[in-house]
Order: structure tokens, then sequence, then C-alpha cells
């Protein structure tokens, strides 16, 4: 931008001899590529690197103490023929689903209510939103395993009293995933409803007025006002915590303290990183670990990928 | 708008960070000085109580300890610093996870090279034999090792109407078949859970006093057809499905808060066991005694001191070892923690067999811990031991607590084993 900003200026004709204005030109777009350097320099270190080395060390049966072999595509092979893989995939998919859709939905209608012009302390309500977010995961993993502890939980406490026998929440794959589930969601649902509420200001406030006028509902602002002037921001949102969703880990981590490496006996919330930590530093087998860290990119590339173009085509349909 | 833009590269950033992985370094301190050393150890098993005996006697030297976590972490710990980090000069490593490095023994010192033939003479035999590399490399020296035995509730036995006294209460039980039964016993008199779980209590104590575990004597492996380790896990089942359990896995906060709470009037009991069960629920005390184990003597547990071959002061760190874990060494530490010795010539050493131990009505801890030692069967350990034991411990709190299939559980298991260790 500067280099065309600067032979457009009325000084031109009267400048000095060409050689100065070269140099001045060069410095004046290396200093540019100096200012970003340390980003693409950091990234260089900590993000390629690591990446490319992820991906070479997958094509090795590593000991990290003793010797490496090449054995190419073995990792790979071996990973699509793993029942382990493939609990895991569908573990994080459970719980990804179970997570972002009760998640997403609580989140548009409270930033609905938030946004209302005759709310009081709205201010107080939204800033309270992000104190779920900004408690660390493992003091809310502690608080939750507790809530949703089989003998002395708060939970089956009260399950209880209307006759429901305990459950183990732990212990049983589909309640362990709502443990889990439920625990993203807590950390998560200010968050979203925050960026869905910064989305919702820039609407003219003129518009639900005209709709009041009309003689539209709550409920029909909601749905032909609020939700469709969120539509991108919806679709951000959906990415970004299907991409949070492949990383769970540290809420299995945490629950299940006996066997935390496979969140359980029989893996039943063991996520994708999870199994990825478990190979690569609970049984130490690089490789093979690493192999199921590009399968990970891949999918989060894929993701991402789609993103690209439902928001391209979001921005098309405008 | 610039969301489309900028969302990609992002994306591609984060995804980067989280897919990628590279080990670590580790640890500090220590220069090559000769006299100060560092020791990492695990947490709870009070090495601490060690380091400060020895620096009353060398004030001149420094010992920088770090309890790194629990055992498991320890290794890891240990692993990913010597595939590049800075290493300790002494680490304590469990029996459990020593396999793993005694097959890449290029990582230690050779503690022949610093005089372990010496006193290799002092310690048992099998407890020995397990540090020894292929090429005769001898890579650790032996702490404790964990006889065993099972602790119960004077107060709930009377309660149920069975036995107190140890003698009648080990006569209550000479196979776990029996112990099972007794089991049921106590679960029709109260209507409470007899043990903690059955993973734990009775697989992993029953299929440690077999002749060969997960693998034969010339260490290839048959945990599959071996049928010592199938009867020990038919035991497991049996006491998992027979009602008599609270299903608590070991050590988790809800077993913790169960043995408080007194809902198990017996729990297995290594000899490491006891100041777990002390530190867990230090309200029980004297309420506790123990008796003999069903189906004779085993071993579960004990570790080992280990020298990694880039440790700075090597030689500081042998003259802890050699003290430390002399016949002497390791008589004085059990006094100080109940780790019971690896070193026979101590077991008929008053202060071991006459040792009584208050928290659980006196019992002669000592004499019971190395009785239970002194007639066992040795097996051999090898690197996928670990692992296998877990993936036979998961499929019974499978069985126990999930509501998972007994009579599929073995196959279950083995097949679980075959993908885990991939023969």
């Amino acid at each position: 931008m500067s280099t065309v900003a600067a032979p457009l200026t009325l000084e031109r004709p009267a400048a000095p001899p060409p050689t100065p204005g070269v140099t001045r030109g060069w410095g004046e777009r290396l200093s540019a590529y100096a200012y970003i350097a340390p980003f693409f320099v950091i990234f260089a270190v900590f993000g390629l690197f690591p990446f490319a080395f992820t991906f070479y060390v997958a094509l090795f049966d590593w000991n990290p103490i003793g010797d490496q072999v090449f054995i190419g595509a073995d990792n790979f092979t071996r990973m699509l023929g793993d029942p382990r893989f493939w609990n895991a995939a569908g573990n994080t998919v459970s719980i990804w689903a179970l997570s972002t859709v009760p998640q997403l939905l609580l989140a548009l209608v409270l930033a609905h209510v938030l946004n209302h012009a005759r709310l009081r302390f709205a201010l107080f309500f939204r800033m309270s939103m992000l104190v779920p977010y900004i408690t660390s995961v493992a003091a809310t993993a502690i608080v939750f395993a507790q809530l949703f502890d089989r003998d002395y939980g708060l939970l089956n406490w009260l399950l209880g009293l209307v006759g429901v026998a305990p459950v183990d929440f732990v212990q049983s794959t589909w309640g362990s995933h709502v443990l889990i589930a439920t625990m993203v969601t807590w950390r998560w649902f200010g968050y979203t409803t925050l960026l869905y509420l910064a989305s919702l200001q820039a609407v003219p406030r003129a518009v639900y007025e005209a709709a009041a006028i009309d003689g539209a509902g709550a409920w029909q602002q909601f749905r032909h006002i609020t939700v469709p002037s969120l539509r991108p921001v919806i679709i951000f949102t959906v990415v970004t915590s299907t991409i949070g969703g492949l990383q769970i880990f540290t809420e299995p981590l945490l629950i299940a303290t006996g066997a935390p490496l496979t969140c359980g006996a029989v893996r039943q919330c063991q996520t994708l990183t999870l199994f990825l930590y478990e190979q690569g530093f609970g049984e130490f087998a690089f490789g093979y670990g690493s192999a199921i860290g590009v399968a990970l990119f891949v999918m989060i590339v894929v993701i991402a990928a789609i993103n690209y173009l439902l928001s391209a085509r979001i921005r098309a349909d405008r | 708008m610039t969301l489309r833009s900028h969302l990609l590269p992002a994306v591609a950033a984060l995804a980067l960070v989280a897919a990628a992985c590279t080990p670590g370094g580790g640890g500090g301190g220590g220069g090559g000085d000769g006299k100060s050393f560092e020791f990492w150890s695990f947490a709870a098993i009070n090495q601490k109580a060690s380091v400060d005996a020895y620096k009353q006697k060398h004030p001149d030297i420094d010992i920088k300890l770090t309890e790194v976590g629990t055992s498991t972490e320890t290794a890891q710990a240990l692993t990913t610093a010597l595939a590049g980090g800075k290493v300790p000069d002494l680490v304590l490593i469990q029996g459990d996870n020593l396999p793993k490095f005694v097959e890449q023994p290029q990582n230690f010192v050779d503690l022949r090279t610093l005089g372990a033939d010496d006193i290799k003479g002092d310690y048992l035999d099998w407890v020995m034999t397990q540090s020894i590399a292929k090429d005769g490399e001898v890579l650790g020296i032996p702490t404790d090792v964990g006889g065993m035995a099972v602790a119960y509730r004077t107060d709930l036995f009377a309660a149920a109407g069975l036995p107190t006294d140890p003698e009648a209460v080990s006569a209550l039980w000479p196979t776990w078949d029996a112990f099972i039964e007794t089991g049921k016993r106590y679960k029709q008199a109260t209507g409470k859970a007899f043990t903690d779980n059955a993973a734990t209590s009775v697989f992993y104590q029953a299929v440690n006093q077999v002749s060969a575990k997960y693998y034969d004597k010339d260490r290839k492996l048959v945990y599959d057809s071996n049928p010592e380790v199938k009867a020990a896990f038919d035991l497991g089942i049996k006491a998992a499905t027979a009602g008599i359990t609270a299903g608590q896995s070991s050590f988790e906060s809800a077993w913790s808060a169960g043995m408080a709470q007194g809902q198990y009037a017996a729990v297995s009991a290594p000899s490491w066991m006891l100041n777990t069960i002390r530190s867990t629920a230090p309200d029980t005390n004297g309420k506790w005694n123990i008796a003999k184990i069903p189906g004779g003597a085993g071993n579960w547990g004990g570790s080992y001191l280990a020298i990694p071959k880039r440790a700075k002061n090597p030689q500081a760190a042998w003259d802890y070892i050699k003290e430390m874990q002399s016949p002497a060494g390791q008589l004085e530490h059990f006094g100080r923690s109940g780790a019971l010795p690896s070193t026979p010539s101590v077991y008929q050493d008053a202060k071991l067999a006459e040792s009584k131990d208050p928290f659980f009505s006196n019992a002669p801890t000592g004499k019971i811990y190395t009785d239970a030692l002194l007639e066992l069967k040795p097996f051999y350990i090898g690197p996928d031991s670990a692992t296998i034991g877990q993936e036979f411990l998961n499929s019974i709190t499978n069985v126990e607590q999930s509501g998972g299939n007994p009579a599929t559980a073995w196959d279950d298991a083995v097949r679980n084993i075959k993908t885990a260790i991939g023969k």
C-alpha cells in the first residue's frame, strides 16, 4: 500500500535523482515484510515445523528412547483398521453433537433476550455470560464430576427423589457423553451468546420496532429478524465449535480419574485427542500417535473447507 | 466479509497447533560437581524421609528431590527426558514400568561399572533379575517389594457376625472361592458391599500368585493361553457378578470417600497399600486388621532406583543407592514408611519380624508380608505386561460397573489386548 501511495504524490516531478528514491522504495517494501515477519517466524517455529515433523514421525515406528524404524504408511493402515480409532471418532462426534446443538440454541435465545430494548440491568447479564468461560476447565470438571457422581452426586439425589435409579454418569457410555457435553455447553454458551449479541446489535432497532407495529409477536420477531440476521455468525459458531469439538481433551481426561487416558474401562468417553495422547504419551508410540494427529488435521481442514464454501455462498446470497 | 478470508488461515493455524506434537524437555538444576544430585521420585511413597535421613548424615551433599506425580507419570516424564530433555541423576521406577526401560538399556548407566556386582546378592533374586537387561547390564537396584495380604475392618466383621481375629479370618478364606463365599455371607448379614471392587481386590491379587503370568519362562507371550491367568480372570468375573463389591475403582475419589465412610469391609492390601489406607481414611485408625491372602504367596508392586546415562553426577547418585538401599538402609526405611525391604537378610531382624502396626490393630505386618514373599514363585514381567493387565482389568470393570456381558468378557479382553499390543 505504501508503495502505491508514494508515487502518487505531487512531489514526484521535482523528485531528486532516481537512485535514492529507489532505495527508499526498497526499504519501505522490506520494512513491510519486517513488520509482519514476527508472526510468520513464530508460526514457522511453533506451527509449521511441529506439523511437518508430525507428518514425518507418522511414517515411522518411533520409540522415543529406542529405535526409529521407517514403516511408510503402516501407521495409517493400522489406524483405519483399529476399532479404538473408530470408537474415539464416534465418541467425539457424539459428544460434539450433544454439546453444540443445545449450546447454540441456548445462545440464540439468550442473545435475543439480552438484545431486548427494555431489559433491566442488561449490562450485568451480558457480562455474567462470560463467567463460565473464564472459569478453568479443571475447576469446572471437579464441580461437575461431583454433581454427577454416582453415589454422592446432587443430580442422582434429585433423580432419587422422583424414584429414578441412580445413573453412573462416568462408567456408562451415554451418561459420560452427556456429562462431558454438559461441561462443554456450560463453558461455551456465554461466549457464543456474546458473539450473537454483538451481531444482533448491528441490526437497526427500527427493524424490530417496525415489526412490532406491524403486529409481529416475540416468536415471529425471533424467527424472521433475529435468526436470519445471525445466519453468518451461526455458521461461524457451528464451524468453530466443530473444530473445538474435535479437540475435546481436558473434560474427558478429568472425569474418569481411574483410567484417565482411556476415559473409562471400555473407552466409553475417549475422544480422538485423548486417543492421540494415550498412544503418543501413554504408550509412547510416537509414530502411531502422530498418524492420529495427521488424521485429525485432515478432518479439521475438511471442515474448514466446508465452512469456506458455505460462507462464500451466504455472501453470494446477499 | 473479512470472516471468510481470515477464518481459513486462522483455522489452519489452530489445527496445526493442536495436531502437531513434539517431545518436550524437562527438569533443571544440578551441575556436574560430583556431590549434589537430582532425584525424581513419585509422590506419596515417602522418599522424602529417605532423602532427609541421607542429608542428615551427609550435610555436604545437596539433593534436589522432585516428586513428579504418580508412578506412571514419573515413567512418562523419564521417557520424555531420555528422549532429549534434561535427565535426573537418579530416578525411581515402579516395577510395572521397568520392562520398557530394560528393553532399551543404552539409556541407563550399567550399574556394574559402579560396583553393582558386589551388592547384587543382597537382594531377592527374582526381584533383581527384573532389572537385568539382555547382555547382563544391571539397570536398577530394587527398593521395596509388595507382598500381599487382605486388610479388613474388625468392627464391620463383628457387626456381620464374622470372626475378627486374624487367624480365624485367614481361616475363612483359604481359597478365592471361599473369599467370595465370605463376601456373600457378609452381604446377606448387612446388605452392604463386602469389598471395593473385583478388578484390583480379586483379579490383580490372584493374577500375581501365578507361576507364570502374561509371559512364559522363555519370555514368550502366553496371556491368552495360560490357564493360570484365565483362572484368575474367572475369579475376578465371579466376584464382579456375585454382588459383593461396591464397584469403586481403586484410587478414584469416590473410592477414597467410600473407604473413609466404611463402605468396604475388606480391601486388597499389598504392603504399600497400608500407607494408602492410612492416609485415605485416617479416622478408621485401629478399626483394621490384616489377614492372609487367599490362594498363597505373591507379589504386587515394588520399585527400582536407576541412573540415566547422561546423568551429571552418577557417582553421587550411586553412593546414595549403595547406602540407602543396603539391607540396613532398607530396614531403617521400613521403620519410617512401612515399605517392605527387598533384602531377605533383614527379614529375621527383630525390627522387622516383630514390628506391629497400631493403625491395623497391632498386626505383625513385617512377618505377614515377608511370609507371603518367601513362598513366592517368581514370574517374568515383560514390556507389555502393564498394558495387558490394564485391559484385563478394564474388562472386569466393564462387567462390574457398566453392565458388560460376563460370558464374553474374556474374549473381549483378549481381543482388546491384541489390538493394543499388536500381537
